[in-house]
């Protein structure tokens, strides 16, 4: 059946368990191309290089029944004590998903948090914004 | 070997002077002495960017096989590709021939992908 996805069908999961009161997020593909122009030519023209992801998630800060921090496993990634700082292990296993009742539609990257930012205002829900940038291939792809 | 047949993604050139030497007197006078009829110390600069890392190895072939900066050779025509003058103006003087001034330096830019930079020098 043709279905138009909105922001009801998203999905934003970490190590496969679905976050709470996420707004919105973002995944970013980009490819940087390599310039072979030569003299001479009147259009230019590019060889493919290097294939990257990063993208971007605003969630609400909410804390759940159990006293559970729906951001907590996000934001101690870099924003923690001690001086060693972000090591190789500080990934995070995100999936991107439309869903439309069992048919799943997933992106699943291994990502290191780039950003973090948490505050709180007057009138206003505090909310959690992040950026992320992938690190090595795409385990699943099934949004095609 | 003969040097590679691949057209530049840059290219600078300078002509080079003719070679003379100038004298100053006390006065403010100025003498100057001309010693030959051909420009000397032309440049050429050629950079060829993301290349293949077959096409960068061409490069050290020819390099090697003129014995780095010591023999002299002419250059394909591929090299001047692009420039719409006549191609004497921007070549080495007549009579002269292009060396290598340097070792070519190679930047490996991802796997399988290289830019090369050679600079030469006209000498008769």
């Amino acid at each position: 059946m043709a279905k138009v996805y909105t922001g009801r069908d998203g999905v934003l999961q970490l190590s496969g368990a679905t976050l709470a009161k996420v707004v919105n997020f973002s995944l970013q593909a980009n490819l940087e191309t390599l310039e072979t122009t030569t003299l001479g030519d009147s259009l230019r023209s590019y060889s493919p290089g290097v294939l990257g992801y990063s993208g971007s998630a605003s969630l609400l800060y909410y804390k759940d029944d159990d006293n559970s921090i729906n951001t907590a496993n996000i934001l101690n990634k870099l924003v923690k004590t001690g001086t060693a700082g972000v090591s190789s292990s500080d990934t995070v296993e995100l999936t991107l998903r439309w869903e439309d009742g069992v048919d799943k539609n997933d992106i699943k990257l291994t990502a290191y948090i780039t950003s973090a930012t948490i505050g709180a205002a007057t009138g206003e829900i505090s909310r959690a914004d992040i950026a992320f940038t992938g690190t090595g291939a795409l385990s699943t792809v099934s949004i095609s | 070997m003969a040097f590679p047949t691949l057209t530049p993604t840059g290219r600078e050139f300078t002509p080079g002077n003719f070679p003379s030497k100038t004298f100053n007197s006390q006065s403010g006078a100025e003498v100057r002495i001309l010693y030959g009829s051909q420009r000397v110390n032309a440049t050429l600069n050629l950079s060829y960017s993301n290349v293949s890392d077959a096409s960068v190895e061409l490069f050290l072939t020819d390099y090697a096989a003129q014995l780095g900066t010591f023999h002299t050779f002419i250059l394909p025509s591929d090299v001047f590709t692009g420039w719409s003058g006549s191609a004497s103006a921007l070549d080495a003087p007549p009579g002269a021939k292009w060396r290598y001034a340097a070792e070519p330096q190679i930047r490996a830019v991802r796997p399988g992908i290289s830019s090369v930079t050679v600079s030469l020098r006209a000498v008769a």
